[in-house]
């Protein structure tokens, strides 16, 4: 039986409600900017927000998020110019916080996720709400820079 | 020219172009560890295009290394921009497709920026020398009478006169060989180099998710792989029925191969599902070694000898000496984990090959399915997108044989991709490794004899020997190098093993220091001539506030010091322990890697590698036995956490006249003593084991 839910603000029909949230975003929709990194919900790549709240997409499935809202690194802004950025994703060019770049996504979801419920997150509540989440280039010092840069509301236009 | 022109255009279109001989893009010389390990890699062709001047002056760079995190393309589009004067924004950097790039044996060694990024700079100032010609010619003046800056050359008397590159060469096809002897600027003239840069030139693609990696790479019809692979190290398939496989829906078609099983689905989740169905026993090798034998095996199993360091007289040395002390270290295996798992994805277009493998090894891996098919290598092309990582993990890279393999039976194309727990079981491992050491000194804790004995597990005997070597003034020293059994596929991973060996050599420096009642640094400073070395070490210690090990309430300092790819490194640290937490609070480094190109870039790199420096320190050991791997998933493999994170500061304290070396992997090496230092200062005891939180 076919599922409809709302990606990035588009209707979009999954071929069935088992159908693994990641799998379904990135190999049948191609959107590809959420990544697969361990499949078991420890490492915090295929973080997408649900109804503006972070989930791990790789222990999901279609059915249990075909009510809400589902939005992937790609509905987050226009991304066409470092302007036109969400402020987190700003934070984290204007931080240089990436290398290889794979967990970078999840990470950003992860803190959108979170200055969604804390707007004024501070430092600590930073790191708890990203301690989910691996970079294993190990650019967390530039990571919580950014995600704090992004909560202080500083460089956003 | 809009990028994507610029992608589809051959250099050979282009109106200016640089050529140069392809040898730079062996790991160091044709020697070393690259050479040791892939020399039966070979260029089919000595010379290629480094840069392309575009028609309207925009400019194109190609290398043959690859981007897994280390931010070249940002460092090498510095290089090329300033010395050809040109924005940043105006250069592109081309990497790791074998039909684009020169040649080039891999990306490994911290090689990127010391040899093929000086390669670049000097084809830049070849261009930037012919665009001047060009000038020169239109404008009747002398080159020495001219200046090029911002795309433009411009009489040095009358700057209003300018030209734009476009202007100049417009209608012209001209080759360059690289100059022998170009004129590349001096530190006194850059504008790029060695400046804090607003952002990564590929910061967009990577906060948007655009960025592609092998992961990523979906052509139209392809098909999933699931590949049905052995439980164990060494087991084989005695019985496989794969005929309820066939049958699941949206199976296209299952491939046995006797040492390839796969099922081919029209979905990941359909070949998942197959794969579920597929039946195979599998036959266990037995009396495998398991994690416990290890220690007893390195020694046991140690063959071939190989004097690293040798001078003097150690029997001489020991007689001089007041004290003698001898210790043992341990350092287990432990995994790379790169967050992105190996993927490939092949294509067949008649018999021509495009495999998508984000590997550090992409020429290689060229030859390698080249040899595979009995066709010629420029029928293969290997295209390395965007890498999640790769730590050493990702030079190998079989997938992409085996994606091949299943396209051409398939007829169309194949994705193979790693889950996380065949990336883990399926990779090699850093090799696990013993170290002995003895040393004696005198009443002024003045080594006079160092004898060291080195035991890593595996073939590639460059790793184990990899600063193996002690760069302290010892008159009588002899450094042993053994290769041993590995029971796990052991090889690369960052820094080799000389993160092993500096903590194996830093540790009994501090146990000299302890026996000599001296603080650390003086004990290091007494026996350390090398102005380099001095001078990181005293400034790490300096910027440290260093004041000895221990700090009192369960807190200690430690500070150790190392060369890894040419570059000088020293790490002070301040930890804190209680019971069996340890919590390393701050790091503070000096490097000195010569000029540096990209300073965010080269610091981005120390605090990754401090961090990943840390996970092998701290947490990281890969626990096996009768063949399996007991902790593949993050479940059970700790990596450090944005939590375990300390504030990291660094100092480079290089010459911008030194030719640039390595930042990749020096952060790496002197931290696993740094923080054992640390603890002991904290505590009193002496970790010679590895990870420390195994042994508290």
């Amino acid at each position: 039986m076919t599922i409809t839910l709302n990606v990035n603000g588009a209707r979009r029909e999954a071929a069935h409600g088992e159908r693994n949230l990641l799998s379904f975003l990135r190999f049948d929709l191609g959107l590809t900017g959420t990544k697969y990194g361990c499949g078991e919900g420890l490492c915090g790549a295929c973080t997408v927000l649900v109804d503006g709240q972070a989930l791990r997409s790789c222990m999901t499935t279609v059915g249990a998020v075909a009510g809400g809202e589902v939005t992937t690194i790609e509905g987050l802004s226009p991304g066409t110019s470092v302007e036109d950025l969400h402020p987190v994703q700003r934070a984290f060019v204007e931080e240089q916080a990436m290398q290889c770049g794979y967990c970078i996504p999840g990470f950003i979801m992860g803190a959108v996720g979170l200055l969604n419920r804390r707007p004024d997150a501070s430092a600590g509540e930073i790191r708890e709400a990203l301690a989910e989440h691996m970079c294993r280039c190990g650019t967390y010092q530039r990571i919580a820079a950014a995600v704090e840069r992004a909560a202080s509301g500083e460089g956003a236009s | 020219m809009t990028g994507s022109e610029r992608v589809s255009a051959s250099p050979s279109t282009s109106p200016l172009r640089i050529v140069g001989d392809v040898t730079v893009g062996f790991p160091a010389s044709r020697t070393g560890y690259g050479q040791a390990t892939y020399g039966n890699t070979q260029p089919q062709t000595e010379r290629a295009t480094w840069i392309a001047v575009w028609p309207d002056g925009s400019v194109t760079a190609y290398a043959g290394k690859v981007e897994y995190g280390q931010n070249i393309r940002t460092g090498l589009a510095i290089e090329v921009a300033d010395e050809l004067r040109v924005g940043l924004d105006d250069v592109e950097v081309v990497l790791g497709d074998t039909d684009r790039v020169p040649w080039d044996m891999g990306t490994f060694g911290s090689q990127s920026t010391a040899r093929v990024g000086w390669q670049l700079r000097k084809a830049a100032a070849t261009a930037r020398e012919a665009i001047l010609a060009l000038a020169s010619d239109r404008l009747d003046l002398p080159a020495s009478d001219l200046e090029a800056s911002a795309g433009q050359v411009r009489p040095k008397a009358d700057p209003s006169r300018g030209i734009s590159y476009a202007d100049l060469l417009a209608g012209q096809s001209i080759e360059r060989e690289i100059s022998e002897r170009p004129a590349v600027f001096g530190p006194s003239e850059f504008t790029l180099m060695g400046r804090a840069q607003r952002q990564r030139v590929d910061a967009l693609d990577r906060v948007t998710g655009r960025a592609v990696y092998s992961q990523d790479v979906l052509p139209a019809g392809v098909l999933y792989a699931s590949i049905l692979r052995p439980p164990a190290y060494g087991a084989r398939p005695t019985r496989i029925d794969l005929s309820a496989a066939e049958r699941m829906p949206g199976v296209a078609r299952v491939v046995d191969e006797g040492d390839l099983i796969a099922v081919l689905g029209e979905s990941d989740e359909a070949a998942a599902l197959g794969a579920r169905a597929a039946v195979i026993d599998w036959q266990l090798r037995e009396g495998q070694p398991s994690r416990f034998d290890m220690p007893a095996l390195l020694v046991e199993s140690g063959v071939d000898g190989y004097a690293v360091q040798e001078a003097g007289d150690l029997d001489e040395g020991f007689r001089a000496a007041s004290s003698v002390i001898e210790s043992t270290y341990y350092i287990p295996y432990i995994a790379p984990a790169p967050m992105e798992p190996r993927a490939a994805v092949a294509v067949w277009e008649g018999d021509r090959l495009t495999v998508w493998a984000g590997t550090q090894r992409p020429f290689g891996i060229r030859q390698e399915l080249a040899a595979a098919f009995g066709i010629e290598e420029s029928r293969v092309r290997v295209i390395a997108p965007e890498i999640g990582g790769g730590f050493g993990a990702k030079s190998p890279y079989g997938l992409a044989i085996e994606a091949a393999r299943l396209a051409k039976v398939a007829g169309r194309p194949v994705r193979v991709a790693f889950t996380r727990g065949e990336e883990t079981m399926w990779s090699n491992f850093r090799p696990a490794a013993i170290v002995r050491i003895k040393s004696g000194f005198d009443a002024h804790g003045r080594i006079t004899a160092w004898q060291s004995d080195a035991y890593h597990s595996g073939e590639r005997v460059m790793i184990g020997r990899r600063g193996a070597d002690t760069p302290y003034d010892v008159p009588h020293v002899r450094s042993l190098v053994y290769r041993s059994d590995s029971p796990l596929p052991s090889g690369s991973y960052r820094s080799l093993g000389a993160a092993v060996n500096h903590f194996a050599r830093e540790t009994h420096m501090d146990e000299i220091a302890e026996a000599a009642g001296l603080d650390p640094v003086e004990l290091r400073l007494r026996n350390l001539s090398h102005p380099r070395f001095r001078r990181v070490l005293e400034t790490a210690a300096s910027d440290f506030g260093w004041s000895g090990p221990r700090l009192g309430e369960g807190r200690g300092a430690g500070i150790a010091l190392g060369i890894d790819v040419g570059s000088y490194v020293a790490t002070a640290v301040e930890v804190s322990v209680a019971g069996r937490d340890v919590r390393v609070h701050r790091v503070q480094a000096s490097l000195d890697c010569g000029l540096v190109v990209n300073p965010e870039g080269a610091l981005n790199q120390m605090e990754g590698s401090i961090v990943m420096g840390l996970g092998g320190t701290l947490f990281e050991a890969s626990d096996f036995e009768d063949g399996r791997l007991l902790n593949a998933g993050f479940a059970r493999y700790r990596v450090p956490r944005i939590v375990d994170t300390p504030r990291i500061d660094v100092r480079f304290v290089g010459d911008d006249t030194d030719p640039s070396t390595g930042a990749g992997e020096p952060g790496l090496v002197p931290l696993s003593a740094a923080v054992t230092g640390a603890v002991w200062g904290a505590t009193g005891v002496r970790h010679r084991e590895l990870p420390v939180t195994r042994h508290l």
